[in-house]
């Protein structure tokens, strides 16, 4: 009997949305427009934010050592490094090694430091510190530590610019949530509208099934899934949307950014982000419907 | 075995009560005063008088589409005034109301039409095709159960109107004008009908000002003027 009935109301909702075709199709639009423009920030925050966790995967402290610095003094440092829970992994770089490396990184600059009659890099130790003391204010007082300690020259610890990015990350994010908050909103009143004229249209229909002993939620149950549908179809087209705009937005724009197209390269939406975005179209479509039901439907 | 069956008293005979309608629309006019009057389960009833004199008003009031300004009406042993507008339903689906105007859904084929009124209940799709069929059948329209009322005529929307108001056996069928500009031998036939539906139990009331119809069929007549009852006839 649920089945029967449940397939009568689809049966129903969805002769009245086709019956409707051109004003659902508008309210459509403007729901997929608004969950496009929150899908993009959501993807270019995800991209933002998986760049820099790459990055900080990878984060190294280097310590600068003093130039002929004795080796019981290199071992005292080597040591109080390798004592420190922040640290995973250390290395010891000597200046040949630093110099070889130089040479293969940058070859066009190989002339230079061959002019050079000494070698200009001290020795360093590269230390791996975990991604999770990435940012810890413990690791700040570590450096803060080494760098008073004898026979460190200076450290360098580009933390800056990867907070940097996690921030802008986080941003993009609000900013997609400012936005498509507002534009969600916008959707609701669309929705609510767009159920109205729908009920104002219906009338003598809605008026008729009072006068046969309909309940109320037999008269609203329709409304209220077609505002479901119209939430979620504009849902839908705004994924396919994103999907399209990731996969071609990048080849359009080519590779002429050089290291900036990988900012630009979107991460597609997360499984968990696909379901919010629909459950969310499903939900103001829904609510939307209601509210409009609850003013203009007297039964 | 014998079976006792309980005594029926006298307010289980009444199926309709009016007491003291009273129903304005603008001051200062009245469009209906005073009105008081019983229908008793299994009557027949006509309704008669000028045009304006408040017919579709008291058959308005009876369904709770209208409240009256004042007085109480009882129908089937509840008080209609003081039911709450979301158990209403459960009074309308007792009573088929055929409407001046047909009230049909032009969208809808004449299946859907009748259907209806079986869906809203949760009646199984088995069950509504036999019944929508028999009604369609009394009045003579099944041949045309798949075409849109816009395809019918003025008298056969009439009947889809009545199958409608017949297709779930109402205990009261209020019938206003059904017989408006139905030539006299369309009206006698569906005021027989009406007849027919009377006898297996409902109580009928049907207004109209067609004295032809009246005089041939009425036993139970009353008859309104400007508001008032002027007249209550048992022929």
């Amino acid at each position: 009997m649920i089945i029967q009935k449940l397939k009568y109301f689809l049966n129903e909702t969805l002769k009245n949305l086709w019956q409707y075709r051109i004003r659902n199709f508008f309210s459509i639009t403007i729901i997929c427009l608004s969950f496009l423009i929150f899908g993009v920030f959501l993807s270019l925050s995800n991209n933002l934010h998986y760049t820099a966790q790459q990055l900080s995967k990878n984060m190294m402290i280097i310590f600068f050592l003093q130039k002929n610095l004795p080796e019981d003094q290199r071992s005292l440092v080597e040591e109080k490094l390798k004592e420190s829970s922040l640290i995973e992994a250390v290395q010891f770089i000597s200046p040949e090694q630093a110099l070889e490396e130089f040479q293969n990184s940058f070859p066009e600059l190989r002339r230079i430091i061959e002019n050079l009659r000494t070698n200009p890099f001290p020795s360093s130790f590269e230390a791996t510190i975990s991604e999770e003391n990435f940012s810890s204010a413990e690791t700040l007082a570590f450096i803060q530590e080494m760098k008073e300690m004898n026979g460190v020259e200076d450290i360098q610890f580009n933390r800056d610019w990867i907070e940097k990015m996690q921030s802008l990350s986080r941003l993009a994010q609000a900013v997609g949530f400012f936005l498509g908050g507002i534009l969600v909103l916008a959707s609701f009143f669309i929705i609510s509208n767009v159920i109205k004229l729908n009920v104002f249209a219906r009338q003598e229909e809605i008026e008729i099934l009072r006068l046969v002993g309909a309940t109320n939620t037999f008269i609203r149950i329709p409304f209220l899934m077609e505002g479901m549908i119209l939430g979620i179809l504009g849902g839908l087209v705004s994924l396919l949307l994103i999907f399209i705009l990731i996969k071609f937005f990048p080849l359009y724009l080519g590779a002429s950014l050089g290291v900036f197209s990988e900012l630009i390269n979107f991460r597609y939406l997360s499984l968990s982000q696909i379901i919010m975005l629909i459950a969310t179209g499903a939900f103001i479509g829904f609510s939307g419907s209601l509210s409009s039901l609850a003013r203009f439907l007297k039964v | 075995m014998r079976v006792i069956l309980p005594p029926i008293t006298f307010a289980q005979l009444r199926m309709i009560e009016l007491y003291q309608i009273w129903k304005q629309y603008q001051p200062p006019r009245w469009a209906l005063s005073d009105i008081t009057f019983t229908v008793k389960r299994g009557d027949f009833y006509f309704i008669t008088g000028p045009s304006g004199s408040g017919k579709t008003t008291l058959l308005k009031m009876i369904l709770r589409e209208i409240y009256p300004t004042q007085g109480q009406i009882i129908v089937d042993g509840k008080n209609v005034v003081r039911i709450h507008d979301h158990k209403i339903y459960k009074l309308r689906r007792t009573i088929g109301s055929v409407f001046q105007d047909f009230r049909l859904l032009f969208h809808k084929k004449v299946f859907e039409n009748v259907a209806i009124v079986l869906r809203v209940i949760g009646i199984s799709r088995k069950e509504i095709r036999r019944r929508v069929f028999n009604a369609l059948r009394v009045v003579n329209l099944h041949h045309k159960m798949w075409e849109y009322p816009s395809q019918l005529s003025y008298g056969e929307q009439q009947r889809l109107a009545i199958a409608r108001a017949i297709v779930n056996n109402p205990k009261i069928l209020l019938a206003d004008e059904p017989t408006g500009n139905l030539d006299p031998e369309l009206a006698f036939e569906i005021i027989t009908l009406f007849k027919e539906i009377n006898k297996q139990g409902a109580t009928v009331i049907i207004c109209t000002h067609d004295r032809d119809l009246i005089r041939h069929f009425g036993e139970k007549i009353l008859f309104l003027y400007k508001g008032k009852l002027i007249r209550k006839e048992a022929l």
